[in-house]
C-alpha cells in the first residue's frame, strides 16, 4: 500500500447520533488529517437514502486511496444498511473492472480498514464481522490493511474520544498508532490491534455496570412494562 | 417443542434476486417442511419494507420486547418468537448474510433481554422467552467455493449465532450455485433430517418402531 493522499471514513452505524462507531472513526480521521491526509466522512445510512447520495458515495470510493469502515456489531455481523453498502460497492468495483473502467483495472486499489465495536466485553464476539470485511475487501479488489476490534464499546457511549481519553487511553493509543501506520502507507501494526483489544474495564465489573445501566434506563424511559416482559408469548 | 413433531417454521428468505440454486433451495425447503406436516411462514423479505434497526435499544428500555417503530420490523420479532424453527436462506455475502436477510435478522434483538450474563466463558444476553426454536441456515456460494474463505466465514458466523440464539438443534448448509434440482433436494433433505424434520411416513414408521420396542 502507498501513503494515502485521500481517505474516506464510512460510518456503518444506523444511529443518527451518539454513535460509538462514529466516535472511533472520527478520532482516527482527525489524526490522519493532522498527518496531512485529505479526509472525507460519509454516513452509510444517509448515503443509501437517495440515488444522488449513493452516487456521491460511489464517487468518494473511487477517489479514495484509503477507506475505513467503522461499525457496530449487529447480531454477530454488520448492520443491514452496512451490508447493503458493501454489496453495492463490490458490484461497482466488479462492473468498472469488467468495463475496463477506472477501478481496479488502472490500479486504483484503495487500502481498506475495518473497525468493529460492540457492547460485549469480549473481542472474540466481533471477529467474524472483521472476517466479513476482509472477504469484502477481496471481493471488491481492495487491499486489506487490517481490522481493529473494540470490546465493551458501551464505555464510549457515543462521546468524542478526546472527551473521555483517560478511560479509553488504550483505544486512543491504538488509533494513534493506526494513524501513524496508515499515513505512512503501511498496514495496521499488531501492536495497534492488541492495544485496541485490551479491556478498559474488568469483564465482571462491566457486566454489573451494564446491567445496572439497562435497568436505570428502563426506569427513566420505560412505559411501565417490566424489563423481562414477553409481549409475544 | 420437539422439532420431530410438525410445528411452525419461519422461513426468512433473503434472496436478492431469482438465482437458480437459491430458488431451488427455497422450494425444497418449503416442500420438505410442508410435506412433513409443518406450517411454513414463507417470508420473501425483498417484497417488504422493513426499516433498518436504528440501534436505539428502545425495544429494551422503553417498550421491552417490542420495537418502538411501527412497521414490519415489529413483525419480525413476533413471528420469530412464535416459531418452532427459524430457517435463514441467503446468498453467502462476503461470508455473511445478504442485506435483505440482515434487515430482518437485526430485528430479533427484542427477543433477548438487555442484561448480560456469563455463559461458556463469554458474555451473552439471556433469552426473553423460554421457548427456543431450532435453526436451519442455508447459503449459496459460486461453483467451486463450498470450502472457500466466504463459506468458511459463513459457517463460523452460524456457530456464533448459535451461541447467542441457543437453538436446541441446528444445521448449516452451503450449496454451490449450479447444483441441479436433485442435488439441492438431497442436500436440503439431509439438512432437514439433521434438525429432526421427518416426513409423515418416516414419523409413522418411527412411532410404530417405538410402539413395538
Amino acid at each position: 500500500m502507498n501513503a494515502p493522499q485521500t481517505a474516506l471514513l464510512l460510518i456503518g452505524s444506523p444511529k443518527s447520533k451518539e454513535s460509538s462507531s462514529e466516535s472511533l472513526g472520527t478520532y482516527l480521521f482527525e489524526e490522519l488529517a493532522a498527518r496531512g491526509v485529505r479526509t472525507q466522512t460519509i454516513k452509510l445510512v444517509k448515503a443509501l437514502h437517495s440515488a444522488e447520495a449513493t452516487e456521491e458515495l460511489r464517487a468518494a470510493v473511487a477517489a479514495s486511496d484509503l477507506i475505513v469502515l467503522s461499525f457496530p456489531l449487529y447480531v454477530d455481523s454488520l448492520p443491514a444498511p452496512t451490508m447493503l453498502a458493501l454489496e453495492q460497492i463490490s458490484a461497482w468495483a466488479a462492473s468498472t473492472s469488467a468495463d475496463g473502467g477506472e477501478a481496479p483495472a488502472t490500479g486504483h486499489r484503495p487500502a481498506f480498514v475495518a473497525i468493529c465495536q460492540s457492547g460485549f466485553p469480549e473481542v472474540v464476539q466481533n471477529e467474524i464481522a472483521i472476517e466479513i470485511c476482509r472477504n469484502f475487501a477481496a471481493a471488491a479488489g481492495f487491499e486489506w490493511a487490517g481490522g481493529l476490534i473494540l470490546a465493551a464499546g458501551g464505555m464510549v457511549g457515543g462521546q468524542p474520544l478526546r472527551k473521555i481519553k483517560g478511560m479509553m487511553r488504550s483505544a486512543v493509543s491504538a488509533l494513534d498508532l493506526t494513524a501513524d501506520a496508515l499515513a505512512a502507507g503501511t498496514p495496521l501494526p499488531d501492536e495497534a490491534v492488541a492495544r485496541m483489544a485490551k479491556p478498559a474495564f474488568p469483564r465482571a465489573g462491566y457486566r454489573f455496570m451494564a446491567n445496572w445501566g439497562w435497568r436505570s434506563q428502563l426506569k427513566k424511559d420505560g412505559d411501565g412494562t417490566p424489563l423481562d416482559a414477553q409481549p409475544f408469548a | 417443542m420437539n422439532a420431530s413433531l410438525p410445528g411452525a417454521a419461519l422461513l426468512l428468505d433473503g434472496r436478492r434476486d431469482d438465482e437458480t440454486t437459491l430458488t431451488l433451495a427455497h422450494d425444497a425447503l418449503v416442500n420438505g417442511l410442508a410435506g412433513a406436516g409443518w406450517t411454513v411462514d414463507d417470508w420473501r423479505l425483498r417484497d417488504d419494507k422493513i426499516a433498518w434497526c436504528a440501534g436505539c435499544f428502545k425495544c429494551w428500555t422503553t417498550t421491552p420486547g417490542v420495537c418502538v417503530h411501527h412497521d414490519d420490523g415489529r413483525e419480525v420479532a413476533a413471528r420469530w418468537v412464535r416459531s418452532d424453527l427459524a430457517v435463514l436462506l441467503t446468498p453467502v455475502t462476503f461470508g455473511g448474510y445478504s442485506s435483505e436477510l440482515k434487515k430482518a435478522l437485526d430485528h430479533v434483538i427484542p427477543s433477548l433481554l438487555p442484561t448480560m450474563l456469563r455463559r461458556g466463558g463469554e458474555t451473552h444476553h439471556p433469552q426473553r422467552y423460554a421457548q427456543r426454536r431450532d435453526l436451519l441456515v442455508v447459503g449459496t456460494v459460486p461453483a467451486g467455493q463450498a470450502d472457500g474463505p466466504e463459506a468458511r466465514t459463513f459457517r463460523r458466523l452460524v456457530e456464533r449465532n448459535k451461541l447467542n440464539m441457543e437453538p436446541p438443534r441446528s444445521a448449516c448448509g452451503v450449496l454451490e450455485q449450479g447444483a441441479n434440482e436433485w442435488e439441492v433436494r438431497v442436500a436440503v433433505s439431509a439438512l432437514l433430517a439433521r434438525i429432526g424434520v421427518k416426513a409423515a411416513q418416516e414419523r409413522a414408521d418411527s412411532a410404530r418402531e417405538g410402539a413395538v420396542a
